[in-house]
């Protein structure tokens, strides 16, 4: 095997638009893509700054002690009066609001000032300010008596905007939208007795935090979506070349040495999988000194890479041994052609290289985890997100499943003995 | 030592090779003679284990090579019609490459490159890049490598094709030596009629997939033996005297040449004078005369009515 490897690798090496198309093309990619979208890929809030002039038309404390005064005259039983009286202290619907709107993260992009109901519509037709909240009259009583005793239709914000369907306003009205959601079910859960403990465990207009481990930036995305994505050309830059040996009769030349046929696939194999393993490092390494996309100095992270960079380029040279089997079986250099030209694209689109499948319908992310790359980013990003081995046992399976597959393929197909050539 | 043995084959219902003959002896140097498609290359690909004949078998020393291919792959040494070497590596590279797939030691490997290397004129760029080369030079790493092994026998389809002169007559005399001094077999095909007449002991005229015709050069060009060529240069055209010279009846074929006429004629018709009669008639200045034997292109030309290279 040695023999083909580093005759491959000669070859790969002295073909500078191969390095070019396997090593400095990806490159420059991840670093466009991981620059220009890593406003949208972090959460970039620093260009977003909301004009919100609130309306206080309600009093809060005596809408509480109204709500107090009306559930002592209910005739509910003492216990339940008392509960119902802490409620009505703990989820003050406007105080809630206010705390919202004054929390860190939000308040780097919504400025409130509080104004008189006349200068905030004077403010928003000028375009001083892009929204008007108002608490209307009685906003706390009503709300409190809807959500805690069921009684009445309670309360609506008003939301005056200056610019209907811009991305400041629909910002505002999301938010809202979701406050009032949160509000209304953890009302709900008191309502239904679920017990106060819960229901004041459940903070309204934070930042839900779905897991412990840090979050990925775009130039890490980018970084790893490019390489899994480049690494497929691999296979197929193999397969051409094994179409090139066979059409100029260097494929025969090998065979009338004596070489098995399975001897010659096998090479392939390992050559490829070798040179996307290198490439992959390569890539890695790069982004990590020039992006300072990862951490160098770290040992345990970089083996975990490595590892799945290995389990990647094992599954990558599979997939050049099976197109190489059809380029040699069918005497044509389709395959690869239409494997490098359509399948990366599908599989890099599929697989999240270029864009995270969040939003996407669930047939494609279910098909794109089956994609070596798709599996292979889900392992990397949940490594540099700092999971477990355990955590990468899934798509590190995938990848496993995939390569197996493709390798017994490769071997069925490839033509046994005395392929015909005129 | 090599017997094809009423061989065929046939591709998507052409038949590409009929019923074809041919044994090869120790030491000798065979020519496979035949136009552009007549089969030459397929019939090369049968004999050497690559493609399975629709009929007939190959024996090597009586064992068929179409049930253990393996026998013969040892023994043969393929030189190929395309340039079967990888472009991005060097010479000696391809060599080290070629030798090592055929389980070569590594000692013995590095000598042998040294050898072959020297044999084809090419020890001082041997570290050079294959795509630098030349058509000639390329040609000479082409049957380097189908030499590392030692081959009892040498099958070469068409290797001078596309090369200059001095290339040409460099790998000729390179594979003469190898057939005369090393006592290796030689089959060669090709296309061009005095690379043939100037290697081979032994011919067999390919065309359309068949054996028309074989024997060594004397006994092939005896079926001509009953005529003679001669050819006459004049100054000019004339071509009164031409047309009168083609319907002669005692001449059985003329054609014309660069420089004037070339007539087959009854052997020992002494058609000579009457040819200078005619052109004194026709005023004609005679600049050359040259009466000659048969070469194998007479042959082919006599066999299948038509030119080699047509």
């Amino acid at each position: 095997m040695r023999p083909f490897l580093i005759k491959d690798f000669k070859i790969m090496l002295r073909d500078r638009s191969e390095l070019v198309a396997l090593l400095l093309m990806p490159f420059i990619i991840m670093g466009i893509l991981g620059t220009a979208l890593s406003g949208v890929m972090e959460g970039d809030t620093s260009s977003i700054d909301i004009q919100l002039a609130v309306v206080e038309e309600d009093a809060q404390q005596e809408g509480i002690a109204a709500f107090q005064e009306q559930v002592r005259n209910s005739g509910v039983p003492p216990e339940a009066e008392e509960e119902l009286a802490a409620a009505a202290e703990h989820m003050n619907p406007a105080r809630l609001l206010n705390n919202m709107l004054e929390d860190p993260e939000l308040s780097e992009m919504i400025h409130v000032q509080t104004m008189e109901q006349s200068d905030a519509q004077a403010a928003v037709r000028a375009g001083d300010v892009d929204a008007v909240l108002t608490f209307p009259e009685h906003f706390t009583e009503d709300t409190l008596n809807a959500m805690l005793m069921n009684n009445g239709n309670g309360s609506e914000l008003e939301l005056l905007v200056s610019d209907e369907g811009s991305i400041n306003t629909t910002i505002m009205e999301d938010l809202l939208a979701g406050f009032t959601d949160n509000l209304n079910a953890e009302s709900a859960i008191a309502a239904a007795g679920a017990g106060g403990e819960e229901a004041a465990s459940i903070e309204i207009g934070g930042t839900e935090t779905l897991s412990q481990n840090e979050p990925v930036s775009a130039m890490q995305y980018y970084s790893i979506g490019m390489a899994v994505m480049f690494v497929l050309y691999v296979a197929g830059t193999i397969a051409s070349k094994a179409f090139v040996e066979k059409q100029q009769q260097v494929y025969n030349r090998i065979i009338l040495s004596g070489t098995k046929t399975w001897k010659y696939l096998a090479g392939k194999i390992i050559s490829t999988a070798v040179i996307a393993f290198v490439q992959l490092t390569i890539l890695f390494i790069l982004s990590a000194l020039v992006f300072r996309t990862f951490e160098l100095t770290s040992f345990s992270f970089w083996i975990g890479m490595l590892g799945i960079s290995a389990v990647l380029a094992v599954c990558v040279g599979c997939i050049g041994g099976l197109l190489t089997s059809l380029s040699i079986r069918t005497e044509s250099d389709t395959a690869s052609g239409v494997f490098t030209g359509v399948i990366v694209t599908l599989f890099a689109f599929a697989g999240g290289s270029f864009f995270p499948l969040d939003g996407m319908p669930a047939f494609i992310s279910a098909f794109g985890s089956w994609t070596p790359n798709g599996a292979a980013m889900n392992a990397y990003i949940r490594w540099v997100q700092g999971f477990g081995w355990s955590e990468l046992a899934w798509p590190i399976m995938q990848i496993s499943l995939v390569s197996i597959a493709a390798a017994i393929i490769s071997f069925l197909v490839f033509p046994r003995r005395r392929s015909v050539s005129s | 030592m090599l017997e094809v043995e009423n061989v065929s084959k046939s591709f998507k219902g052409r038949n590409v090779v009929e019923g074809m003959n041919l044994y090869l002896e120790k030491g000798e140097s065979i020519g496979l003679l035949g136009p552009n498609g007549a089969g030459k290359s397929t019939t090369i690909s049968i004999i050497s284990s690559l493609i399975k004949p629709s009929s007939g078998d190959v024996k090597l020393n009586g064992s068929s090579v179409i049930k253990k291919p393996a026998a013969i792959r040892k023994v043969i040494g393929i030189v190929p019609q395309d340039i079967a070497l990888y472009e991005e590596l060097s010479a000696y590279e391809n060599l080290l490459f070629f030798g090592q797939m055929y389980g070569m030691s590594k000692a013995g490997l590095a000598a042998k490159i040294q050898e072959v290397c020297r044999l084809v004129g090419l020890e001082d760029r041997q570290k050079d890049i294959v795509k630098t080369y030349s058509g000639g030079m390329k040609r000479r790493v082409n049957i380097a490598a189908a030499l590392l092994h030692d081959p009892e026998i040498l099958i070469m389809d068409e290797p001078t094709v596309g090369i200059d002169p001095q290339s040409r007559s460099y790998i000729l005399e390179m594979i003469r030596n190898l057939n005369i001094e090393r006592g290796m077999t030689v089959l060669y095909t090709s296309h061009y009629m005095e690379e043939v007449e100037r290697l081979c002991d032994r011919v067999y005229i390919m065309d359309h997939g068949k054996v028309i015709s074989s024997g060594t050069k004397e006994e092939l060009k005896n079926i001509l033996s009953a005529e003679e060529t001669i050819y006459i240069d004049f100054d000019r055209v004339y071509p009164a005297m031409y047309d009168e010279l083609q319907h002669h009846q005692d001449i059985l074929r003329a054609s014309e040449t660069e420089n004037g006429l070339k007539l087959i004629v009854p052997k020992g018709s002494r058609l000579l004078s009457r040819v200078f009669q005619i052109t004194e008639r026709h005023k004609a200045q005679v600049t050359n005369v040259n009466v000659s034997v048969p070469s194998l292109e007479d042959v082919f030309l006599h066999l299948t009515g038509r030119k080699l290279r047509d």
